[in-house]
């Protein structure tokens, strides 16, 4: 998956857990970026009577590094605090909770957001209210007046923001993936071989808890200018991660836990799929563990990834090419490490600087794509993942694709890609353009949840 | 500090359950008879966040101390060896 339960020790911390991260130009307020840290994965919309929440003992944040060291510049902190109405009761809800401040429900979070840059810390809102999660056509009717009305604007014209459950926007055959590598719609190719058959959409149906953000342009560049002289316009480029922390200490069995010493970092997410499918098993933990500018530790993942060698594995005679490339993958490097320097692809770039870092890397100055391609920026559209991410990006297949070699020449022209490079995916076709999910047009983008009523698991 | 907060002290932040420790640990019982050092008591504050102290190790006095979101570690073996003892003592047993 993206980044859902991609580690062993985070695996473990579903509500710690970053599942995927987005950051593009906002289509409809093009003088702003949209943010989102998606966590908690896999809900079954069912999931009650304890339904998905935020954890009020977990601090999230985004990051923004705007001047290439991978260290954060402008800082977004969310701190959850849930409140129980009435305590004599099992229930979520004792009614219809036809607006978001109802007494039926009786397990409302609210939430803090702070910024921090300069050296200063803002709070830009304060005790906001999540929606509640979406239990059914009884209990919370009218889903999308409750979601709308808890869309918050922050102090000072600072954007934005959205803080709950969401239908999972992100797509990929996990029951395929994961079985060897295998793509259903190429198993018939595979080692071990299956009639090849339709991909399946494994997060189908499923829901995720989003922090999405919607933020001017000028609180996130270096100099507050929210103008570029063109895509080549190093200020334009940013570079976003998030992260989850715990305490240190938590003593249990006392009336309430007692936490205690400094928050500690138990999940990160930039890339999709970077610490999932480069980071070898052993060094998952510790690279949650650590910020950006770790990176280079993990530079040798990158420049000859343990896929590249599978997949001519796995498909024995499919990817010649693929297989006897033994050089460094530079374009990988690039694309996951340091954003693609000005002169790889014309008119574009995303680079941040030399320091090696797993972040999300946007030109800003790229305006959004009135065409959007799911493919990003192997499909031609620049406005696409990995410019950014948009939610309705197949990031899936583009990594795959890139894994595979369809970007490799860009750094080594003499490298011909194998011709199944270019076609594989693993759910559906992307030449169809049309992701298996559907989205909103507007903010938080990702779309209402599914309801635990009609989605029984 | 009140009854509970001073229970957490003893017993639970310490994370040890070392009976006879300070028989079997190596130069323990030679530690605890180091008088304890002197240094000028802090103004505290009136109400105090829970500390949680963990005796990393013992052998090389490395104790760990949370308080809010501060974290400092010591090399005061003195001062891990008279949370051992402190911890082993019969009146610190929960009962």
């Amino acid at each position: 998956m993206s980044s859902h339960r991609e580690a062993p020790a985070i695996a473990k911390d579903p509500v710690a857990d970053s599942t995927d991260l987005y950051a593009f130009v906002s289509p409809d307020a093009r003088n702003t970026v949209t943010l989102i840290a998606n966590y908690i994965p896999l809900e079954g919309p069912d999931g009650g009577p304890n339904f998905f929440e935020f954890g009020d003992d977990v601090l999230y944040a985004i990051y923004i590094d705007n001047d290439g060291d991978a260290r954060p510049d402008v800082t977004y902190r969310f701190r959850f605090k849930t409140q129980i109405n009435n305590p004599n009761t099992f229930l979520y809800n004792t009614g219809p909770i036809s607006a978001i401040g109802s007494s039926s429900w009786n397990r409302p979070q609210f939430y803090s957001v702070t910024r921090v840059a300069n050296g200063g810390e803002t709070t830009l809102g304060d005790h906001l209210a999540c929606p509640p999660c979406n239990v059914g056509p009884r209990s919370t009717p009218s889903y999308s007046v409750l979601a709308q009305s808890a869309i918050h604007n922050l102090a000072g014209s600072h954007g934005k923001v959205f803080a709950g459950q969401r239908q999972e926007g992100f797509y990929v055959d996990l029951g395929s993936i994961f079985d060897l590598g295998a793509l259903r719609p190429f198993q018939n190719l595979h080692l071990l071989p299956l009639p090849a058959m339709a991909g399946v959409n494994g997060t189908k149906h499923l829901n995720v808890h989003s922090i999405a953000l919607q933020v001017p342009i000028a609180d996130l560049t270096r100099d507050g200018s929210s103008t570029f002289s063109g895509a080549t316009d190093r200020k334009a480029v940013i570079g976003v991660w998030t992260a989850a922390y715990r305490r240190k200490a938590i003593i249990r069995g006392e009336d309430d836990d007692v936490e205690s010493g400094p928050w500690i970092q138990v999940s990160r997410l930039g890339n999709p799929l970077f610490n999932e499918v480069i980071v070898p098993m052993s060094k998952k933990d510790q690279w949650n563990e650590l910020p950006p500018s770790s990176d280079s530790m993990f530079l040798q993942y990158v420049q000859h990834p343990e896929l590249a060698k599978l997949l001519p594995v796995l498909y024995p005679g499919v990817f010649p090419n693929l297989a006897a490339a033994a050089g460094s993958r530079d374009d990988l490097t690039a694309i996951l490490l340091t954003g693609i320097p000005s002169g790889i692809i014309s008119g574009f770039q995303n680079f941040t600087g030399t320091t090696l870092a797993d972040m999300l890397r946007l030109n800003m100055a790229i305006a959004p794509s009135s065409s959007p391609s799911i493919l990003g920026l192997v499909g031609g559209d620049a406005a696409g993942f990995p410019n950014g991410r948009r939610v309705a990006d197949d990031v899936v297949t583009i990594e795959l694709r890139a894994i595979a070699g369809v970007t490799y020449p860009l750094v080594n022209p003499g490298f011909t890609p194998d011709g199944a490079a270019g076609v594989i995916y693993d759910v559906e076709d992307p030449s169809t353009n049309t992701p298996p999910v559907s989205y909103l047009s507007s903010f938080p983008y990702l779309n209402h949840p599914e309801s635990g009523f009609d989605v029984p698991s | 500090m009140n009854a509970s907060r001073r229970a957490f002290l003893t017993r639970g932040s310490l994370g040890v359950a070392l009976a006879g420790a300070a028989a079997v640990v190596p130069g323990l019982s030679a530690v605890l008879k180091l008088p304890a050092p002197s240094f000028a008591a802090p103004e505290l504050p009136a109400t105090a966040e829970p500390l949680v102290a963990h005796v990393r190790d013992l052998a090389s006095g490395e104790v760990s101390l949370m308080v809010g979101t501060d974290h400092v570690v010591l090399r005061d073996a003195n001062l891990a060896a008279r949370l051992y003892a402190a911890a082993l003592a019969p009146q610190s047993k929960e009962r």
